[in-house]
């Protein structure tokens, strides 16, 4: 690894920091265009049913009203909010723009076009809805019994995966088995900025987008195969957004607000209230996770064998997905000889499950990481030492996609976190027995670095140089908070040699930029950071090129430095980037610039391990977290104050998993927690401090040796607070999150 | 109905329906768009504006109360161009990630720096209580407005 570096390695504020305390950057919901409609959606209040009648005549005298729309004059045609490319498998087409079938207390049953947000809004509530109503489904379990009920025409079970991997072996006599069951719910996103579409058809024919998402070219996709449009007649545009965490992964409101504004003419705004964006678009899938193991007395992991059911929800977007990664997660972060897990994807009657930060992850290390523990518990031996055992090594082979893990320093986590966080006092200590007790728990995980083995992995960047030695570097980049515009930045400034305020780094536009997936897989620093290093490597070898015809000199005597080209062993005798430019482009009739495709060619696993103490309140069951440590395997920390903020960023969301969060959904279908009154988000009393370790040994094919970090830091963090609870109270709780009456239910037994 | 207040330092009359909430006669009046709604019913703190230099959530304020008011919004924490001291140390202390809650967050800390110049850390937290940040930890803002606190 190249050791003196300038800018890859610091830390700088995210790029529009300074116009986000200013309030001045415009977000997608502070966008307003001339002659600009708003619309409002009317959303299920049953949870399943059939539309019997329905009458939109109050709604259409209302004045100000343009349009209203339902499923009677809106398209049939199908289609999936998860597709990202054409001919994409598993993207099940079950979704219409608006149903005449409601199968989830939040879905879409028409929608009002008026020239204000108020009048909109009466309009909705003028529409007439006469609903028949059928049986509800709300968990997984009802939708497989229940074998005359369909919630869409080919059944509830929407797939299902046999996965076997290695060769059982006969099994050493000494075995013991292990059994645990995890369930992990649905939970919200809680972006602050709740979901918001702005839509334009204007004259020409021409679909114009302003997004607020995570993939331009899959809304693209999507929106222009229903609407029968050909890609050049839709312009998707990324504008800044207020979060996402996956919330914005999958094509929700695009669809609906770019049909309103074909048919209206005029730029249309459609915009969720809280409650909206939590019972209508995503959520975190709730999952159950039975895990058997076979373990040694030494404690060595022999078999393993798991089954999952997710729920769905009522569209599949990318439930089955979902699932078959679940499948394969385990095998990134133990040697196990021989695994085997089945998986069911279910519909349910309750709000859509779909992408979620770690995308499968969490709901299966959370799983396997209170497993380890209750293995531990069984074998009397410390947490740690148990999964020292069992953990992947460096270079070891990922079981389930025959590709090298890459660096893995899990262990190294492991053990400077331990140590780091004095785990054996802690852990060792004689447990309260007061009305407070003290606990500590941990918990590893695995995690990827883009997509490469499953799915097509490429980026594609171009790099132009201006006339005076600036660079504009045009890209499919989402920005969604995570300071990926500032760390692509600090890549290209590092190649290039020269300060960042002179590269301008362009986030994704399907009409004027080049193509990527999105910013989702935990693939933007891994494989769209290594397109910028190649793209930026591939400028500096043409600016070299230049300068040495300009200074006479072979390019092997050259190097940049500091935005200018000098002559190796000749203090005095340089060029600077602007020369170089200008000359090139009016005296050499050269201009600049490159495009490069970067092909993703691993996939190296991510790794963290996290270390927390809590302190449970036997009198309340509310549970306190005391001390919290991360210990992350980063390969390099391109901008380490960014990272530690993903990681923290991360622990606070992760505590909310493992303790309070949950869309909580009644058996009739309607859903308990649909505002911020009792949908609790951690606020700043609740949070600890985090206390970040960076492993940073480099080793993989990341941008100076770079891994994934946003996803991964939620990794762990729900499986570590519920290990500490489960230590602090000698329990073996698992069905999350752990709230208050839980915690009392148990101690009450 | 009629109705005259001060904003940012500027005197206002303006006809407006008596039940507009402040947030919107901010954001779509005025064009004020830097406080921002995350929830509409005053949990999340996006909407903090300072009225009479206490913080208060703008979605949860009708008209009629700004009255004879005094509200500043995030526009007016910077001065001549220059930036409240706040401002520079959530920028410095990478405390700002998506931004949309920083607004409402520098609003609640301005609000709480102007009555205690140098809060210990809980009260630091208390002031931000009712702010959500889904992208922080939270941990780097309240850093912010410590050190913020101490330059002052």
């Amino acid at each position: 690894m190249k050791k003196d570096l300038n800018y890859v390695g610091r830390t700088y504020p995210i790029h529009d920091a300074t116009q986000k305390v200013r309030g001045s950057l415009e977000y997608l919901s502070d966008m307003k265009l001339p002659k600009m409609l708003y619309a409002k959606l009317l959303l299920s209040p049953i949870a399943h049913g059939r539309i019997i009648k329905i009458d939109t005549s109050r709604a259409e005298a209302l004045p100000g009203v343009i349009r209203v729309f339902t499923h009677l004059n809106t398209p049939k045609k199908t289609y999936s909010r998860y597709r990202i490319i054409p001919d994409q498998e598993f993207c099940l087409e079950d979704e219409r723009l608006l149903t005449e079938k409601v199968r989830f207390v939040g879905d879409r049953v028409a929608v009002v076009v008026a020239v204000s947000k108020e009048i909109a809004r009466q309009a909705i509530e003028l529409i007439q809805v006469e609903y028949e109503a059928l049986p509800v489904l709300s968990t997984p379990e009802k939708a497989l019994d229940d074998q005359e009920t369909k919630i869409h025409p080919e059944g509830n079970l929407l797939h299902q995966y046999q996965l076997k991997l290695g060769e059982q072996l006969p099994l050493p006599d000494d075995c013991i088995d292990i059994e645990t069951k995890t369930n992990t719910q649905k939970v919200h996103h809680a972006a602050m900025e709740t979901h918001v579409c702005l839509a334009d058809f204007d004259s020409s024919g021409k679909l114009t987008l302003w997004a607020a998402c995570q993939g331009v070219f899959g809304v693209r996709t999507i929106v222009a195969d229903l609407l029968e449009l050909s890609y050049n007649k839709v312009r998707v545009i990324k504008v800044p957004m207020g979060g996402s965490f996956g919330g914005r992964q999958e094509t929700i409101l695009e669809p609906i607000t770019a049909f309103l504004a074909k048919e209206v003419k005029h730029p249309v705004k459609l915009t969720l209230t809280r409650e909206d964006t939590i019972i209508s678009t995503m959520t975190r899938p709730a999952t159950s996770s039975r895990i058997r193991t076979k373990v040694t007395k030494e404690g060595i992991l022999v078999d393993c064998s798991v089954e999952t059911i997710v729920d769905a929800g009522a569209y599949a977007t990318s439930s089955i997905d979902n699932t078959y990664v679940m499948s394969k997660k385990i095998c990134k972060l133990y040697r196990i000889p021989y695994y085997e897990h089945s998986g069911k994807t279910v519909y349910t009657n309750t709000p859509v499950a779909g992408g979620a930060r770690g995308w499968g992850a969490p709901e299966i290390m959370t799983a396997i990481e209170i497993h380890m523990d209750a293995a531990a518990k069984r074998l009397s031996m410390d947490p740690v030492e148990l999964r020292r055992q069992n953990l992947v090594h460096p270079y070891d082979f990922d079981k389930s996609s025959h590709i090298s893990l890459g660096n893995a320093q899990v262990i190294e986590c492991l053990e400077k976190g331990a140590e780091a966080f004095s785990w054996s006092e802690r852990f060792t200590r004689v447990l309260d027995q007061g009305r407070f007790r003290r606990g500590v728990g941990l918990a590893c995980a695995a995690h990827k670095n883009g997509m490469y083995g499953g799915f097509p992995e490429h980026s594609t960047m171009t790099l132009k140089m201006n006339e005076d030695g600036s660079f504009i570097l045009n890209t499919g980049l989402h920005e969604l908070g995570c300071g990926t515009i500032t760390s692509i930045t600090q890549i290209a400034a590092e190649v290039l040699d020269i300060d960042l305020s002179n590269i301008t780094v362009l986030e994704a536009d399907t009409e004027y930029g080049p193509y990527d997936f999105g910013s989702y897989g935990s693939r933007v620093t891994y494989i769209c950071g290594a397109c910028a290093f190649e793209v930026a490597k591939r400028v500096k070898e043409k600016l070299l090129e230049c300068a040495a015809y300009s200074l006479q000199k072979p390019k092997q005597y050259l190097e940049c430095k500091n935005g200018r080209v000098w002559v190796l062993g000749n203090e005095q005798n340089s060029i600077s980037y602007r020369d170089i430019a200008t000359t090139a482009k009016v005296k050499d009739n050269t201009d600049i610039v490159v495009t490069h495709t970067y092909h993703g060619t691993s996939n190296p696993g991510a790794y963290a391990v996290h270390f927390a103490e809590v302190e449970v309140d036997t009198a309340t069951g509310r549970v306190r977290v005391l001390d919290y440590l991360a210990a992350h395997d980063i390969g390099k920390a391109i901008n380490p104050g960014m990272v530690e903020g993903q990681i923290q960023g991360g622990v606070q969301m992760g505590i909310g998993y493992a303790l309070y969060e949950e869309v909580k959904v009644g058996n009739d279908g309607s859903i308990l927690s649909s505002s911020f009154k009792n949908y609790h988000v951690l606020n700043a009393p609740d949070m600890p401090t985090v206390k970040t370790l960076l492993i940073e040994q480099g080793g993989d094919e990341g941008p100076y040796g770079a891994k994934s970090i946003g996803e991964i830091a939620f990794v762990p963090v729900a499986a570590a607070i519920v290990n500490a609870v489960n230590h602090a109270l000698g329990t073996s709780m698992s069905n999350m999150p752990l709230t208050p009456e839980k915690i009392l239910a148990v101690l009450n037994k | 109905m009629q109705i005259e207040f001060k904003i940012n330092g500027k005197e206002h009359n303006m006809n407006v329906p008596s039940t507009m909430r402040l947030i919107d006669l901010l954001r779509d009046e005025l064009g004020l768009t830097g406080t921002k709604e995350g929830c509409g019913e005053g949990e999340c703190g996006s909407c903090t504006v300072l009225m009479n230099g206490k913080a208060a959530n703008s979605c949860l304020v009708l008209v009629p109360q700004i009255r004879g008011q005094e509200i500043l919004t995030i526009e007016a924490l910077e001065k001549d161009g220059q930036l409240d001291q706040l401002q520079e140390s959530f920028i410095k202390n990478s405390a700002i990630q998506c931004g949309y809650c920083t607004p409402g967050m520098l609003m609640s800390a301005k609000a709480l720096l102007m009555v205690n110049p140098h809060p210990t850390e809980d009260e630091i937290k208390t002031s931000i209580a009712g702010n959500l940040c889904r992208c922080t930890g939270y941990n780097k803002i309240v850093q912010a407005i410590q050190e913020a606190a101490t330059q002052d």
